[in-house]
């Protein structure tokens, strides 16, 4: 279980996330949602270690992960834009966490096989990730990130560089791959009907704050405050 | 965001050894300047006062005729289309990277020691690279129509370079102006050889009061100066190159470039023929006189002072392998503390990184010789000149490897953080493969430099540590025609060496290292 307890990160004078609290429960999907600059994706990376915080702590089944860095604490995460190692072919940007566990190689090519196939790109291990398209890209992405099996899945919007058309599909064949596996994920939007669809939990940021956590039919039902219901229309 | 942990491990290394290698030999270079010798002195030396004149005057001559000499090739090369023109603008280059003893030597074998001709000569032999590379960069992106358009107008062809062409050339031509005006202004291989005793530039003068006066702090006082001198230069040129970098009336270079007709024809064969010769016939000399006086037999026969010339062959290239070597490892920890943007050590790395780029190598030498003596004395050990070699050198791996380190997205290596590699790994698994090429040649670049390096080493060249420049001089040096004759077939070696790694190295560059 996650547990981010008043994080605040600072850049300079600027609060990008303000005291914020939030738990994500073992094989629970919560959305971040918000206007852009409203420090989602910051919120993300600190959880990721990216950040530093100002403030508060971020623990994982109640230990505190201050002083453990981003590549001890087996989280995974997705970014905005994909950050693909060009100067590997897809089977081996698959399979750079395995790597890094240090598993053997027989392992690694069955493991890499499996996962491309979860997202539909079987065979695509020699291609060369700059021949791909935007949607490919995407889903070797996803592929690299759920390789290593992290007992935390962060989304950092990743239909975000997609057309509209790409996005419906690709949050359906998403959604699903994770809740078959029942994996813990936290997703970055600014898309409402992604986060309604992808997540059990929506938490609603706004200048750094969460300003109201639940689920989207209830946060459309009981809006927070003025704000909250105009956002969400 | 890289750790800052990681970021000052990869910087310890680099500040230790520019830290003791360059800042501190600086700081005894200084003191020694300033407690021990009057200003007085200084100026009531009309030696000194002479050698600042003549440097000034030599540099400015060189600069100008630079100029003027290599017009007619750059104007042919950049606007017009012919057969060879490829071939053309890469042989230019070819005296450029010469080292400086090899020009010298050259120029010395058609029997023009001991006068200012010889002087200039070399250095426009060696700077008219400079010239067609920087402006003919500009030049060959220069839009006809700009010109057209003035010659419909009513301008006539040498109106229409008057007004229009050469007031838009005129950032490059500075840019270029400067750059062979520093290369001059600090030169110190040619005018040590060609120059004689009476001719002498300030870095000839600081290596004569330290070498053959041993007056050190006269040598520091005018490495001081030399130092504001050179300082206030690049300061000079950094200013004008953020002032001038302003848009232009750029177009594709291939559809700037016509091919020439009728007279225009002529005038650029005879451009072209022209100076390719004038720069073929000293190195041509050169090798033919090497072959004709016996100096390639001489190579082998022991000088009763100087022992075998054909033994700092082996010398050479042991310190180049040793330099290119450290300057590879300490300028790729450089370039990665470089590239992690946002820390204030980056920021400070990327000046001081590339001072010794802007220090005159007799200064650095200089330094190596008061200063290298503590904590253990250093000069005593062969570690001395391959690390002289690797502080020159160093820059030339930073400006090679710094901007695809920069190229990589700050979030690929994230990702890979994120898939559990520690920063070291993330350093071996995405930085270094992805810059392995531009780190293949920047060393290049090292091992080059270190084989050319003269003016440190002159310095610090023990009987044992004999670089094939360094040898060259001391030939040289040494009365008798054979002696002379081994000199050029040592010059020729390290030519053709140099050329060689050159070549070599051509192959392996994907991205353009921009200019100089």
């Amino acid at each position: 279980m996650l547990t981010v307890d008043a994080v605040t990160v600072r850049f300079g004078e600027l609060r990008a996330v303000d005291g914020a609290s939030l738990e994500v429960g073992d094989g629970e999907r919560v959305a971040i949602l918000g206007p852009s600059g409203s420090g989602k994706s910051t919120l993300l990376r600190a959880i990721a270690g990216l950040e530093k915080l100002e403030n508060g702590r971020i623990l994982w089944d109640g230990v505190d992960l201050a002083g453990v860095p981003p590549h001890e604490r087996r989280f995974g995460f997705m970014f905005q834009g994909y950050a693909l190692f060009p100067h590997m072919t897809v089977g081996e940007n698959v399979a750079f966490g395995l790597r890094m566990q240090g598993r053997d190689a027989a392992e690694i090519r069955s493991r890499v096989a499996q996962v491309l196939e979860w997202v539909g790109l079987a065979g695509f291990d020699h291609r060369t990730v700059d021949n791909l398209s935007g949607g490919e890209q995407q889903r070797v992405a996803l592929a690299r990130t759920l390789a290593p099996d992290p007992r935390l899945v962060m989304l950092d919007e990743p239909l975000g560089a997609l057309d509209r058309a790409l996005r419906e599909r690709l949050i359906v064949e998403m959604t699903d791959l994770l809740a078959r596996a029942g994996t813990t994920a936290l997703y970055v939007t600014h898309d409402h009907d992604e986060a309604a669809f992808f997540a059990h939990r929506v938490a609603l940021m706004r200048q750094g704050r969460i300003v109201q956590i639940g689920k989207m039919e209830e946060l459309r039902r009981n809006p927070a405050d003025d704000w909250v219901a105009d956002f969400l229309g | 965001m890289t750790p800052r942990r990681a970021i000052w491990a990869a910087a310890a290394l680099p500040l230790l050894f520019i830290g003791y290698l360059f800042l501190y030999p600086l700081i005894r270079i200084l003191w020694l300047g300033i407690s021990e010798l009057q200003l007085a002195d200084l100026l009531a030396e009309r030696r000194i006062a002479r050698v600042a004149w003549f440097t000034l005057w030599q540099a400015a001559a060189s600069t100008g005729l630079t100029l003027l000499l290599a017009a007619p090739l750059t104007w042919a090369v950049s606007r017009y289309e012919f057969p060879g023109r490829r071939l053309a603008q890469a042989l230019v280059i070819v005296p450029f990277v010469l080292p400086t003893v090899v020009v010298g030597t050259a120029f010395a074998a058609l029997g023009w020691r001991d006068s200012v001709w010889a002087i200039l000569a070399a250095h426009v032999f060696y700077n008219v690279a400079v010239v067609v590379r920087t402006v003919g960069g500009m030049w060959a992106r220069l839009d006809r129509k700009v010109e057209e358009a003035a010659a419909t107008l009513g301008a006539s062809p040498w109106r229409v370079f008057r007004t229009v062409t050469l007031p838009i050339l005129r950032p490059a031509i500075i840019a270029a102006a400067s750059i062979v005006f520093l290369f001059t202004f600090t030169s110190f291989g040619t005018v040590l050889i060609l120059g004689g005793f009476r001719y002498s530039t300030i870095e000839v003068e600081i290596y004569r009061q330290a070498v053959t006066l041993f007056d050190l702090p006269m040598a520091a006082a005018l490495s001081i100066g030399q130092m504001v001198a050179v300082t206030t230069l690049l300061a000079v040129y950094a200013r004008r190159q953020e002032r001038t970098a302003s848009p232009l009336v750029l177009a594709p270079e291939a559809s700037t470039r016509r091919r020439p007709e009728g007279r225009t024809a002529w005038a650029v064969a005879v451009s072209v023929v022209a100076t390719l010769t004038a720069l073929f016939v000293p190195p041509a000399v050169l090798v033919y006189r090497a072959a004709a006086d016996g100096g390639f037999r001489r190579l082998f026969v022991d000088e009763p002072v100087l022992g075998r010339p054909l033994d700092a062959v082996p010398t050479s290239l042991s310190f180049a392998v040793a330099a290119t070597a450290v300057a590879v490892v300490v300028g790729m920890c450089a370039a990665y503390v470089i590239s992690r943007r946002g820390s204030r050590l980056s920021q400070v790395f990327d000046v001081v990184l590339m001072l010794p780029l802007g220090t005159s190598a007799v200064t650095i030498g200089f330094g190596f010789l008061i200063a290298l003596d503590w904590p253990i004395d250093l000069r005593a050990t062969v570690a001395l000149v391959p690390l002289a070699h690797a502080l020159v050198a160093v820059p030339f791996v930073v400006r090679a490897t710094v901007p695809l380190m920069r190229s990589i997205h700050p979030s690929v290596r994230e990702a890979a953080a994120m898939l559990g590699a520690s920063p070291g790994r993330v350093f071996r698994y995405i930085d270094l493969p992805i810059v392995a090429r531009a780190a293949l040649v920047g060393a290049g670049f090292a091992f080059v430099v270190s084989l050319g390096e003269f003016g440190a080493t002159a310095f610090i060249a023990r009987p044992n540590t004999v670089t094939i420049p360094v040898m060259i001089f001391r030939l040289l040096g040494r009365p008798g025609l054979g002696n002379f004759a081994a000199a050029m077939a040592l010059a020729t070696v390290l030519g053709a060496v140099t050329a060689a790694a050159i070549m070599i190295m051509d192959r392996f560059r994907s991205t353009d290292l921009g200019t100089f």
